[in-house]
């Protein structure tokens, strides 16, 4: 790298800077937009905000006048449960599809990798069908298991991979010590596959917490609605109040930075996986 | 490889068997009800259907709505596929260079990726609001009067390509990174040897090594993008005059909003169906993806 000249150098910082402009201007807006005293939002915008609103009208507004506590609270229930389920089922099918003879593996797999790329709506609507019949339309729990329709998939397709790369011989090790195979599960495989059941419960999540169309299709009152749902529902009902929009996309977008913040190993890492393998 | 032999594992075949019958539940029966929803006639999800065989087919087939619709869809992938690409490409590139503040641009670029659609649409309507978005009034300083980003086809089209690209773009770019980072040095080296320049070096190493991940991401994304519906539904809801309007949002509107649950099921059994032969054939002509999934 030292012995670079001037010139590429100069290039590539250039394309950094591009790069990061791009990416985080858009961003930069929305937080600055929710932190800005309603009247300058109007007339000529400045890049950097003169004024702070001290008093965050924007974000109380928000939470006095609109649903969004409460639809705050329906995603996170809904997001963690579609994480936990997600975590079991798929630690359950992927480590018995690498260790055992099971007839029809490969079929199991490959519709795993199949289902990511079916068309939303021909999930969405047989499953409000479905649970307008057994009752449960409109509730979150119906929300919930339309996210595990694409995070299970996911799930299994990741910790197959990670299952595959994990030796054998380190269960069997510890099953001539004595232990059951449950024991050895416990004890050795899921400590040393904690990465990939961290990466899953993070897409999982990560899925749940940004879905639009499910939450859309399947719940129409306002108290069950999800964040995004909810937060493009008052777009539509009020005259664009842009302080207060973009106050509610900081709050939703908030958890996701922090997740990221600490967990991004996993994060890259899971993409990575689940794009070589699929 | 084991059997099932102790208690422990039949504990786990159980819980194995649980397992997927709750996913097979889960995937499987909406799709099959998909299917059998195509073939009724239904104006309501809690009313009865009636059989109507193969009619709502026809009838969805004969429209030119549907056509068209197929047309925007394709338009919308296959633009946005190149561009996510080539942007992804370059800017995998890039962040595989040493500079000052790599590990920041690293994080920046994700960014996008980790947004709710919902966000992304409306971080890009309020730069694009008619009279108070920044673009809007960049635009007009600049003197192109106040663009009509909603009311003009080509405007709003580019508007759902380049919400799609800029939000897309990081799975496309971290994914590449990580290939690029595990090509061994020894092939640029060796290149080097040979005499290569760069140019050489990178059509002869970098894109060759490359290719076994860019023929899933190419599938993957094109895929994913052909079924967005809701980047395009929060944007333009398939306006203005259906010129955003593709295949996911002709049969939201068909379900929701015509009260045609078998029209709806039945544009997304089609949708389904075009997308299984594009996988097949695609694996077909590139079996190096069909070689990794069957390991």
């Amino acid at each position: 790298m030292r012995n670079r000249s001037l010139i590429p150098r100069l290039l590539v910082s250039t394309g950094a800077t591009l790069l990061g402009l791009w990416s985080f201007f858009p961003i930069y807006w929305m937080v600055v937009s929710s932190f800005r005293p309603e009247r300058d939002l109007f007339g000529t915008p400045s890049l950097i905000p003169e004024r702070i609103d001290w008093k965050f009208a924007s974000y109380r507004n928000l939470i006095e006048l609109t649903d969004y506590p409460v639809q705050f609270l329906n995603s996170v229930q809904v997001a963690i449960t579609v994480a936990l389920v997600t975590v079991l089922i798929s630690i359950v099918i992927a480590y018995v599809v690498t260790r055992y003879r099971v007839p029809g593996k490969m079929a199991i797999i490959g519709s795993m990798l199949y289902a990511y790329m079916f068309p939303p709506m021909l999930l969405a609507i047989p499953l409000l069908s479905i649970f307008a019949y057994i009752g449960i339309a409109d509730h979150l729990l119906a929300v919930v298991m339309a996210h595990c329709t694409l995070s299970i998939p996911l799930g299994v397709w990741i910790l197959w991979g990670f299952f595959q790369t994990l030796p054998f011989h380190l269960e069997e090790a510890a099953m001539v010590d004595g232990c059951s195979r449950a024991g050895a599960f416990v004890r050795v495989v899921l400590p040393l596959s904690a990465p990939g059941i961290i990466t899953v419960a993070i897409f999982a999540f990560l899925l749940s917490w940004t879905d639009y169309i499910f939450a859309l299709v399947l719940v129409t009152s306002d108290t069950n609605k999800t964040l995004p749902v909810g937060l493009a529902s008052v777009l539509g009902s009020y005259d664009a109040r842009w302080g207060e929009l973009m106050a509610g996309a900081t709050l939703i977008a908030l958890p996701l930075f922090i997740i990221f913040l600490f967990l991004s190993r996993y994060f890259i890492k899971g993409l990575a996986a689940g794009a070589l393998k699929g | 490889m084991a059997t099932f032999r102790t208690t422990s594992d039949k504990f786990l075949l159980i819980a194995f068997a649980v397992s997927i019958g709750v996913t097979l539940l889960l995937i499987l029966l909406p799709v099959l009800h998909a299917i059998q929803l195509s073939f009724y006639q239904r104006e309501s999800f809690v009313s009865q259907g009636v059989w109507v065989g193969f009619d709502n087919y026809l009838s969805v087939l004969s429209t030119p709505t549907f056509w068209r619709a197929f047309g925007v869809g394709v338009e919308i992938a296959l633009l946005s596929l190149l561009l996510q690409v080539g942007l992804g490409l370059a800017f995998a590139l890039l962040l595989d260079q040493e500079f000052y503040g790599r590990a920041a641009v690293r994080g920046l670029a994700i960014l996008p990726y980790l947004l709710p659609t919902v966000v992304v649409a409306l971080a890009f309507q309020w730069l694009l609001d008619g009279s108070l978005g920044l673009f809007t009034i960049w635009a007009e300083r600049l003197g192109f009067g106040r663009p009509t980003w909603y009311e003009n086809p080509t405007l709003a089209l580019s508007m759902v390509i380049v919400a799609s690209v800029w939000t897309w773009t990081p799975f496309v770019t971290i994914t590449l990174l990580a290939a690029l980072q595990s090509i061994p040095k020894s092939l640029y080296e060796a290149a080097r040897v040979d005499g290569a320049g760069p140019w050489g070096r990178f059509w002869h190493v970098t894109i060759p090594m490359l290719l076994p991940v860019l023929v899933v991401i190419v599938l993957l994304r094109g895929i994913w993008m052909f079924n967005k519906f809701d980047i395009v539904w929060l944007l333009t809801k398939g306006g203005p005059l259906a010129a955003t309007e593709h295949l996911p949002i002709l049969a939201y509107r068909y379900a929701f909003m015509q009260f045609d649950i078998g029209g709806g099921a039945a544009v997304a059994t089609l949708s389904f169906a075009f997308l299984s032969t594009v996988i097949f054939i695609y694996f077909r002509i590139y079996p190096l993806g069909g070689k990794d999934i069957a390991t």
